[in-house]
């Protein structure tokens, strides 16, 4: 966790010298980032996949870069002022790795010129700042063909951190993955309204197995479901990292997220004095989102066949959405033999044919 | 009772503080098994004694003698080595921890507390003391507190024990049986020193007393053969003025009516009012006898407003009250002291001159919604001076005023708002006896000024004395009046009827109490 | 041997002054060991906690803009508290009063009115009021305990919030992301400076100060308030009536955290998103309690506890300290001074001996 140095002897040089303080002297071109996370860090989940990113970026330039952590800042008014503080203190590269970060980096953004911002799953884009999001229904959809393979009821339970179009998106195209291999599969989706609430996440995953359900996945930062699929002797997929110590033997197969190239790009941007305000997008292609290792459960000839799947999606040979898909009430949302537009993807706020669940 | 040595000897104790002499050469004797009284009105002395001879305080001159040894600067611990415990006003008992756990944590050594427990239980039979060692000290009442205070000093077998006033936080129904316990002991062959400045329960209850004031002994008396006038001559210093009763003409039509008037009681030991009837008229003093309990704070809060009772008839002037709230009742000119002072007539941790505006706020002390505090400063110290209320002015808080002052600043207040009908309750309780004389005078003089005034309270000889008319109140029934002149002790005491008129330690009969 | 803790009846100023910069040693001394055994270099770090932030102007407007909203909530939930009325929920009337604002923000027919933050204020106050009220009628009428009332009604905002930003009141044009769009210009507090975040909200809570101060200590409203809360039955005796005294003991608090809510989300905010406050509600009742409960006290409260905030920011931000490290020190800082303020105005007395 100590990632940083000295960084606020800058402001107040000469009370310090005053003071007596070491006066640390720092290399000139040495990079300095930033990173403000909504969430506590933690040992799995969203914040601990954005922590590799930073570990990436440090492994590949060492001492020329300067990295400054900022957990928990739940709230925007908070945001605005950590943002401020970390330009002002000479971070050249900042990241926000939460939607809820975008507000305040949209203010804050233009009073830095100098200072690339990068937000994770942001929809704002400004001449310096960047969002980056990862093609999370890529891994879904794979993991909903893995889920469909092996489920005995038909029946899937996926559980959502908040009813929007990231977690909206996935939750359809892990149905629609299920229901490539069997086509009466069906998926009761429920939302915590929370990322984190281990509690009420082990009541919604419980009450999905009463419903029938014998597959779960769990869109949040725990691995709750994970967790309680393995006690209940029932299968589950993971989300963000590797849940498998969570259910060595439930867990499927995890979609884990990868950011390092898009830490990477952002850094070497920087660093090399190119950076521009991009959309960066990616999933299986650019190793952004991966399939954790499929568990042994599965059919070796199952295996092979999610395996070449993924290289399919990497490659555009498949398209999760790819037509004719009808939504709950019967609708014909995306004719067969064209896929639907990534504004849409961008924007999903509907439940494709056979998912029970309100967008609430 | 003149043992060879005696229990406990003072001898020309002196103490002196910056400006005055709180002990000037006292001398005093106390024998195994004697009941003995410091009797003195407050500021007398006597606490700066017991804490001399408790250890808490070191005199400046004098010798005491414990069991014939002398004690030279002592500590209270080792004052409670020698046997000598101490049971103060004010109760130092964890709220939330048993009986047995309270009395546990002053014991030496390790205990158990189960033996402990039927220690206690032993030692409550033997004098008669109601204490259940597991139960919660907050459930207990005040008395049951004061009862487990005397049962941890008596399980260390003291030979001298100390009481402050022990009765001022008492029922009379407790303090009966606080006196049973008190003979128990002091049979045992226990010495008790008792302080009070409480005529009636000094004469029912000691075998001796020393007589305080201004530091010096008044005298050394039996106060079983002194009487009531006689100690409070010694207590006061001078004859006590009686009370002036003028002629007086009451009005026509009464300023309180009240008709019918029946209320439920108030919690446990609250008693059902009813068909209360009464009338009190300008210019007159009517009193309402009869212990506490029965019906006295149902009647008192059903006419100061803070229990409303629309069905019954109380009228002021001739207008009807009994839907009005306390504040409407104040403003049509009705004033209300009630039995207790701190919480009920004063806020205790505000200022007298806070406390003024409590009720003041009909005078003026409150104008177009603010609070004028240079008037109320002014009408604090007003009556601070006029009633002569010991305390360091206005600014004082009223829990730092002792009982009686208090007493006297509330009684104060209410009488200078000029009320057209005052009610009070208990008026002189605590009030020592000088102050108590002067008290009930102006309480006359209000009435003779063209005021009704309505007296409730527990003490004969004080309604005797300032009364015009006098009912009693005995089991939520009011009897008829009995008219000054008429009215006396016996007649009372008749009335009273079956429910017992308990003075302290007068046994059973209420014949003899109303004797004395 | 029993021991007591006892109110002491005096207290000499010496003490009074000594005991917070006691308490301040402590955390000091306390927090250097803490970092220090973490491997941060103590002296600096504190420095970082407790100056750095504060060691510019724009630090300085920072400190004031997490300090306004608890100044003006804790001022409206000190009326109650000295009432002994319990709102705990300023959190929730702060939501409301919030929401009240944002709706009238967004959907108010004329969207350039002039008097459209005029408006907006109001609502945000009538909001607060609100909400509150439903606590203060159930305890007038029914006797139910305000506190669970006020913390239950809490959540039932945050639940509301919740639904308006997902459902009805979701910015069209956001993705379906949880947030209201931006209010428009006209319902936006411009800052004092651009260059920082504060605006007039601070004049609002220096003149809430000086109204608090002015009902407590000058008023009769405020009298009977303060002596219900010291003692019920004297309060009854001479005739303040108990339930005006829970309706404007929960309502100034409403009102306060409703116009906090205002100041939020037509300040900073500029939106409803799904968590609007970092507990503004709930740290008030701390400020309101360290600062004793008086204007001044609460002002420095508020100050003291914005203060500690920004440090916690500072030092992750400055030495990569950890969240809950910064947290555990900022509970050591508040725990030494309630302790010492404790030690002020209590003594643990022997009980047999000193009486």
């Amino acid at each position: 966790m100590k990632q940083s140095r000295r960084t606020f002897m800058q402001g107040s040089a000469a009370a310090v010298a005053a003071l007596g303080f070491p006066n640390i002297v720092r290399a000139a071109d040495v990079i300095k980032i930033g990173q403000v996370n909504a969430s506590p860090a933690a040992e799995i989940g969203w914040s601990k996949q954005h922590a590799l990113g930073i570990d990436a970026i440090k492994a590949k330039y060492g001492d020329r870069v300067e990295v400054t952590v900022v957990d928990s800042i739940f709230v925007p008014q908070d945001a605005e002022r950590v943002f401020r503080e970390l330009a002002a203190k000479g971070h050249k590269l900042i990241f926000g790795t939460s939607f809820s970060l975008g507000t305040p980096m949209q203010k804050v953004a233009p009073r830095f010129p100098d200072v690339a911002f990068e937000h994770c799953s942001g929809i704002v884009h400004l001449k310096n700042l960047g969002t980056f999001e990862a093609k999370y229904y890529e891994g879904m959809y794979v993991a909903g063909v893995a889920a469909g393979h092996m489920s005995k009821t038909g029946r899937l339970g996926f559980v959502g951190g908040f009813p929007i179009p990231d977690i909206v998106g996935p939750a359809n195209a892990f149905l629609l993955g299920a229901q490539s291999v069997r086509s009466d599969a069906t998926c009761d989706v429920v939302f915590l309204n929370s990322w984190f609430d281990p509690a009420k996440e082990k009541e919604a995953a419980l009450a999905l197995l009463a419903q029938g359900a014998d597959v779960l996945v769990g869109m949040t930062d725990t691995g709750v479901c994970v967790q309680t699929a393995q006690e209940k002797g029932v299968l589950s997929v993971g989300y963000a990292s590797d849940l498998r110590t969570f259910g060595p033997d439930s867990q499927l197969t995890s979609v884990v997220l990868d950011w390092s190239s898009d830490y990477l790009d952002a850094a070497s941007g920087v660093v090399d004095g190119d950076w521009t305000s991009t959309v960066r997008w990616s999933g299986f292609k650019k190793g952004v989102v991966k399939m954790a290792p499929y568990n042994d459960v599965i059919p070796a000839d199952v295996r092979d066949k999610l395996t070449k799947l993924e290289a399919d999606i990497a490659s555009g040979a498949t398209h999760p959405y790819a037509g004719e898909i009808k939504d709950a009430d019967g609708n014909i949302r995306v004719a067969a033999g064209s896929v639907l537009p990534d504004a849409d993807i961008r924007s999903f706020n509907w439940l494709v044919a056979g998912m029970n669940g309100s967008l609430g | 009772m003149q043992a060879m040595t005696r229990r406990l000897e003072l001898t020309n104790i002196t103490k002196r503080y910056p400006g005055v002499i709180a002990n000037d050469a006292i001398t005093l004797g106390v024998s195994a098994g004697e009941i003995h009284a410091i009797l003195g009105e407050n500021g007398a002395g006597k606490s700066t004694l017991m804490k001399i001879i408790y250890g808490a305080v070191a005199a400046d001159d004098g010798e005491i003698r414990f069991e014939g040894k002398p004690l030279g600067v002592h500590s209270p611990g080792h004052s409670r080595h020698l046997g000598i415990e101490m049971v103060y006003q004010h109760f130092s008992l964890f709220e939330t921890v048993s009986v047995a756990q309270n009395i546990a944590l002053c014991q030496d050594g390790r205990l158990e507390l189960t033996a402990l427990g039927d220690r206690i239980r032993q030692t409550a039979e033997r004098y008669g003391l109601v204490v259940d060692p597991d139960k919660i000290v907050f459930d207990l009442s005040v008395g049951e507190r004061q009862q487990v205070e005397i049962l941890r000093c008596l399980l260390q077998k003291p030979k001298l024990l100390i009481l402050d006033e022990p009765t001022s936080v008492l029922a009379p129904q407790a303090i009966d049986q606080l006196f049973e316990v008190l003979r128990a002991l002091a049979k045992d062959g226990c010495s008790i020193l008792y302080i009070s400045h409480k005529l009636d329960e000094v004469r029912a209850l000691c075998d001796s007393a020393t007589v305080l004031r201004n530091g010096k002994v008044t005298g050394d008396v039996d106060p079983r053969q002194a009487t009531s006038h006689e100690l409070a001559v010694m207590m006061v210093g001078s004859d006590l003025p009686m009370t002036k009763m003028p002629k007086t003409t009451v009005s026509a039509e009464p300023v309180l009516r009240v008709k019918n008037l029946s209320a439920e009681p108030f919690g446990e030991k609250g008693r059902k009012l009813s068909d209360i009837t009464l009338d009190v008229h300008a210019g007159e003093v009517v009193g309402i006898a009869g212990v506490s309990g029965n019906g006295q704070s149902e009647l008192a809060v059903c006419l100061s407003g803070e229990a409303l009772d629309p069905n019954s008839l109380i009228q002021l002037d001739g207008a009807d009250i009994g839907h009005l709230p306390p504040d409407r009742r104040r403003k049509m000119g009705l004033a209300y002291v009630p039995e207790e002072r701190l919480g009920r007539g004063a806020v205790p941790t505000h200022s007298l001159m806070q406390n003024a505006i409590l009720t003041g706020y009909v005078r003026g002390l409150a104008h177009m919604g603010l609070v004028k505090k240079a008037r109320a400063r002014a009408f604090a110290n007003a009556t601070i001076d006029r009633y002569s209320v010991k305390t360091n002015g206005a600014g004082a808080q009223a829990n730092s005023l002792s009982g009686g002052n208090l007493q006297k600043y509330i009684l104060g207040r209410e009488l200078s708002l000029e009320p057209r009908l005052l009610i009070a309750a208990q008026p002189t309780w605590g009030v020592d006896v000088g102050a108590a004389s002067f008290v009930r005078q102006k309480i006359v003089d209000l009435s003779r000024n063209g005021a009704a005034v309505l007296i409730i309270s527990e003490e004969l000889d004080e309604l005797l004395e300032i009364c015009d008319r006098i009912h009693v109140l005995s089991n939520g029934r009011l009897s008829a009046a009995i008219p000054r002149g008429e009215a006396t002790r016996e007649k009372l005491g008749l009335n009273i009827g079956g429910a017992t008129l308990h003075l302290p330690g007068s046994g059973e009969e209420p014949s003899d109490a109303a004797a004395h | 041997m029993q021991l007591r803790i006892e109110p002491r009846v005096t207290t000499s100023i010496v003490i009074q002054g000594l005991a917070p910069i006691i308490a301040v040693t402590m955390t000091l001394v306390l927090g250097g060991i803490l970092f220090a055994a973490m491997g941060y270099p103590p002296l600096e770090t504190l420095w970082a906690f407790f100056i750095e932030p504060i060691s510019t102007i724009y630090g300085a407007s920072e400190l004031l803009v997490k300090a306004v909203p608890l100044v003006i909530i804790a001022t409206g939930l000190a009326i109650g508290f000295r009432a002994n009325i319990w709102n705990i929920g300023a959190e929730g009337q702060l939501t409301i009063g919030a929401i009240a604002a944002t709706g009238i923000g967004l959907y108010f027919p004329d969207q350039q009115a002039v008097y459209l933050l005029a408006l907006m204020f109001l609502a945000g106050c009538l909001g607060g009021l609100f909400w509150a009220g439903i606590a203060a009628y159930l305890r007038a009428r029914f006797h139910t305990s305000e506190i669970l009332v006020t913390l239950m009604l809490t959540y039932i905002a945050a639940l509301i919030l919740s639904w308006l930003v997902r459902g009805p009141w979701r910015d069209p044009a956001g993705f379906n992301f949880p947030q209201t769009a931006l209010l428009p210009p006209a319902g936006l507090i411009d800052p004092i400076d651009f260059a920082y975040r504060v605006t007039g909200s601070v004049y609002f809570a220096i003149f809430a100060l000086i109204a608090m101060w002015f009902f407590v200590a000058r008023s009769f409203q405020g009298y009977k308030l303060a002596v219900g809360g010291a003692a019920p039955r004297a309060a009854r005796y001479a005739g303040f009536s108990e339930k005006s005294a829970i309706w404007i003991g929960l309502l100034t608090g409403g009102a306060a955290a409703g116009i906090a809510g205002f100041f939020e989300v037509a300040g900073p905010l500029g939106q409803l998103s799904p968590i609007i406050s970092p507990g503004y509600g709930f740290a008030a009742i701390i400020v309101a309690f360290i600062g004793r409960l008086h204007p001044v006290g609460i002002l420095l409260g508020g100050l003291f506890l914005a203060l500690i905030y920004l440090g916690g920011e500072s030092v992750q931000l400055g030495y990569g300290i950890p969240a809950p490290i910064t947290r555990v020190f900022q509970g050591l800082l508040l725990f030494f001074l309630l302790a010492s303020e404790f030690a002020v105005s209590h003594r643990i007395v022997r009980v047999k001996e000193a009486h």
